[in-house]
């Protein structure tokens, strides 16, 4: 008996670790380090000179991805051994064979026939979810669906529309995820003016800030990769806060492709009244030398707190405030002090008013 | 009874601007208590709704303080009907206090005497200051503050951010809901639970001879 069980224990194992394999094996490219992939390409393509502008890669943005880890002969099999001179056109890989899933899911969705991968994604400069923030992933819809004209077509049912457009990414609303996290962005007065716009501060901007140390010290004081309450309230307190401040923006845990107007976001309360617990999880999304972003995990509850953590991240219903609420009934129950104690000692004694006004007929 | 004089103590302005006030601060009320806590009320249906109805009721009250607000200034009587003067803080409040918590279980009348021109006791005029003079203009101000962040984030950013603009807002209106409760109650100490309210739908009150009111 015993013997069989190991058998029939083998035989799953080993069924396990072939599938297993087959997956690992699905996109049919291994993709460790980047060394080497590109290089011979990149002698050329990195350097505007070498080519034309609309032919240059960007390496910064390039070498981060998961495609420079696959390299430029994955995607172009069809480079001739005479290029460019030969002046052959090359083959481009579909990103369909690679990434069969997603293609399925947006091949599905309303939206298939309006943009291609292409018109969303630059094969050179992909990000993960986590990688981008939500104004790039914005970028990627208003080539097609300009600000101006989403604010108009929105502001018909959304209240305040320029808040929510701008503190929400679009997939926020029109993809379906499970679970949503707020991502707190550093941003900053453009060009050190005090009066200045706020945009998002980039890498180099925070570097210079941090003089020589690690950007992530701006915030990180203790340098645990972790974000505690103390330390956000100890950034929003320091000086550079008039030039510096957090932005709390709402992103979807996944993005799907299914792109369409979803019944339920129509429903403020999907957001607003998913009661506190929802809001626990937020993290903070630092630039990258490249482009991207970093998030680092914050811990629980920041924009929950009634002032020090976030104080410019409020959204009504959804991230009150539990001690000011004990506050606000306090007041009101003072205000009912008069009505019934006033009131109780006026029926008891209702009989000495009533004599007084006999007194007076 | 003795001879009953009829006095106006109530102008038009003031009446509508009161009875707007109190049916827009009511529906702020209601529908702020939605919107701060939606999964326990759900009075006025979508979550969208009650904000329309909070945002349009916070303008009506904004527009109707301006009104009552011009109009006692307009007429000059602002300073003398609202602002304690040095004596009234010091004696009247208290003999007043007094009249409320002692004398009137005793069915003795009220020290205070009203007339148009001097138509609030100390108590009266020291709470309706702090409503009118402190509390309903930070209320509106923060109001009108969060219904319009994007626009505004420079003035918000300078109070603090929006999360002290929140909570601002928030406490005051609990004081305001605190003040209702009592005023609304207050209203009902007259020689008849109506004697008060009457006056303030038709401006028209009644005295009796010297025995003046037990006014609030
Ligand atoms: C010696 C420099 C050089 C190297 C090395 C080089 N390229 Fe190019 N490549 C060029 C130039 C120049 C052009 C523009 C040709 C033109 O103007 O028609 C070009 C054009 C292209 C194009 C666009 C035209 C087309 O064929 O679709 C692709 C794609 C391309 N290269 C891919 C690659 C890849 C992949 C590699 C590496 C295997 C590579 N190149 C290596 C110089 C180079
Ligand atoms: C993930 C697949 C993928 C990888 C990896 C990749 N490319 Fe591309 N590349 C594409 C696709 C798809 C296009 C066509 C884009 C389009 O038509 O908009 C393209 C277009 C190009 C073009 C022409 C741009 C144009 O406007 O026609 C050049 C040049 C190029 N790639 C060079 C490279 C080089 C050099 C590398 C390596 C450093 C590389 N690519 C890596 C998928 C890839
Ligand atoms: C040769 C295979 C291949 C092709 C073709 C390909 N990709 Fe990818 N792509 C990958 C791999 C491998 C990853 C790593 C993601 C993963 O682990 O699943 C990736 C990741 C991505 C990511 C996420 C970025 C990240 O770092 O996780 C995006 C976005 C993406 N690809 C878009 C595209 C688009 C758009 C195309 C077509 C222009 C395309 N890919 C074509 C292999 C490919
Ligand atoms: C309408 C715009 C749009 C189109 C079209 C689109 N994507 Fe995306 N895609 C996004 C956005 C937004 C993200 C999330 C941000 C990011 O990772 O760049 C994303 C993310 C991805 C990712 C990373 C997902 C993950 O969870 O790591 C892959 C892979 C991807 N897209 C592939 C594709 C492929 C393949 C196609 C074509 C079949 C495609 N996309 C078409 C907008 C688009
Ligand atoms: C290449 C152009 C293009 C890009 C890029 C693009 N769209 Fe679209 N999209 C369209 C067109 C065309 C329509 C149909 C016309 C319309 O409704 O405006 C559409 C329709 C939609 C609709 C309505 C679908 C429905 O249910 O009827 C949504 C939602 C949408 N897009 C979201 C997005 C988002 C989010 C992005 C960015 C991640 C994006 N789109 C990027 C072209 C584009
Ligand atoms: C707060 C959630 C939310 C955000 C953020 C949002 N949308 Fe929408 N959007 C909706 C809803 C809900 C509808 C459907 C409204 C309707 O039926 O009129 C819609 C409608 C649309 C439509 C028209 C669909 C149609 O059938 O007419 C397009 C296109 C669109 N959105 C694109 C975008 C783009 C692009 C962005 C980012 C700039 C964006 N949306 C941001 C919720 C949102
Ligand atoms: C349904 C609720 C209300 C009732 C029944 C009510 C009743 C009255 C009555 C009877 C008076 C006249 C008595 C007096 O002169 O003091 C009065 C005056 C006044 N009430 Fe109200 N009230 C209500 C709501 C409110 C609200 C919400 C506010 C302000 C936030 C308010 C502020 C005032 C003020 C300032 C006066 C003095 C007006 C003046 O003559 O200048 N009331 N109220």
């Amino acid at each position: 008996m015993k013997e069989t069980e190991n058998l029939l224990l083998l035989i799953a194992g080993i069924t396990l670790l072939a599938v297993a394999a087959a997956h690992a094996g699905e996109e049919g490219y291994s993709y460790g380090s980047i060394e080497g992939k590109s290089d011979t390409c990149l002698a050329c393509h990195r350097d505007g000179k070498a080519v034309a502008p609309r032919y240059r890669i960007d390496t910064g943005q390039y070498n981060h991805t998961s495609h420079a880890r696959i390299g430029c002969a994955a995607c172009h099999d069809g480079i001739s051994p005479g290029h460019p001179a030969d002046r052959i056109v090359s083959k481009k890989t579909s990103c369909n064979q690679c990434h069969r899933d997603t293609a399925e899911e947006y091949g599905r969705s309303k939206h298939a026939g309006k943009a291609s991968c292409g018109d969303c994604h630059n094969p050179h400069q992909v990000s993960a979810p986590e990688e981008i923030s939500g104004q790039e992933m914005n970028r990627m819809c208003a080539s097609c669906h300009s600000k101006e004209a989403m604010e108009a077509r929105h502001a018909a049912w959304l209240p305040q529309a320029d808040l929510h457009l701008g503190m929400l990414p679009c997939v926020t609303c029109h993809t379906a995820s499970e679970n949503y996290l707020i991502t707190l962005h550093i941003i900053k007065r453009d060009g050190d003016n005090p009066y200045g716009e706020f945009r998002l501060a980039t890498f180099a901007e925070l570097d210079k800030l941090a003089e020589g140390k690690d950007i992530r010290s701006l915030i990180d004081t203790n340098s645990d990769t972790y974000i505690s309450l103390e330390e956000l309230r100890q950034f929003n307190q320091k000086q550079n806060q008039r030039l510096l401040r957090l932005q709390g923006v709402m992103v979807p845990e996944q993005v799907t492709h299914d792109f369409k107007a979803l019944e339920s976001r129509w429903n403020c309360t999907f957001c607003h009244a998913s009661g506190p617990k929802a809001m626990q999880r937020s993290t903070l999304a630092l630039p990258e030398r490249n482009g991207s972003f970093t998030r680092i995990d914050v811990e629980k509850g920041a924009v929950l707190e009634a002032l020090g953590s976030t104080p410019d991240f409020y959204m009504t219903g959804a991230t009150r405030n539990a001690t000011l609420n004990k506050v606000g009934l306090a007041i009101i129950a003072g205000g009912l002090v008069m009505p019934v104690g006033h009131g109780f000692l006026r029926f008891v004694t209702r009989k000495n008013r009533k004599e007084r006004s006999h007194r007076h007929e | 009874m003795s001879e009953n004089k009829m006095i106006y103590l109530q102008p038009t302005p003031v009446r509508i601007w009161h009875w707007l006030n109190a049916l827009g601060i009511v529906t702020l009320c209601i529908t702020g208590i939605q919107i701060r806590f939606p999964e326990f009320m759900a009075i006025f249906g979508s979550y969208k709704t009650a904000i329309m109805l909070h945002n349009t009721a916070g303008i009506v009250v904004s527009l109707s303080f301006s009104l009552w607000f011009f109009y006692y200034k307009m007429s000059g009587k602002l300073a003398k009907i609202y602002v304690p003067k040095p004596d009234e803080l010091k004696y009247g409040l208290v003999r007043q206090a007094f009249f409320y918590f002692f004398r009137y279980f005793r069915g003795d009348p009220s020290p205070h005497h009203a007339t148009p021109d001097n138509k609030f006791n100390p108590m009266q005029k020291s709470a309706y200051l702090a409503i009118m003079f402190v509390l309903m203009p930070l209320v509106a101000l923060t109001g009108i503050l969060l219904m319009n962040v994007t626009p505004l984030r420079e003035l918000i950013l300078l109070s603090g951010g929006l999360k002290i603009l929140v909570a601002v807002h928030f406490l005051l209106a609990c004081s305001l809901g605190a003040f209702l409760f009592t005023h609304v109650y207050l209203a009902t100490l007259g020689r008849t639970p109506t004697a008060y309210i009457k006056p303030m739908w038709s401006g028209w009150e009644e005295t009796e001879g010297d025995e003046a009111e037990v006014h609030h």
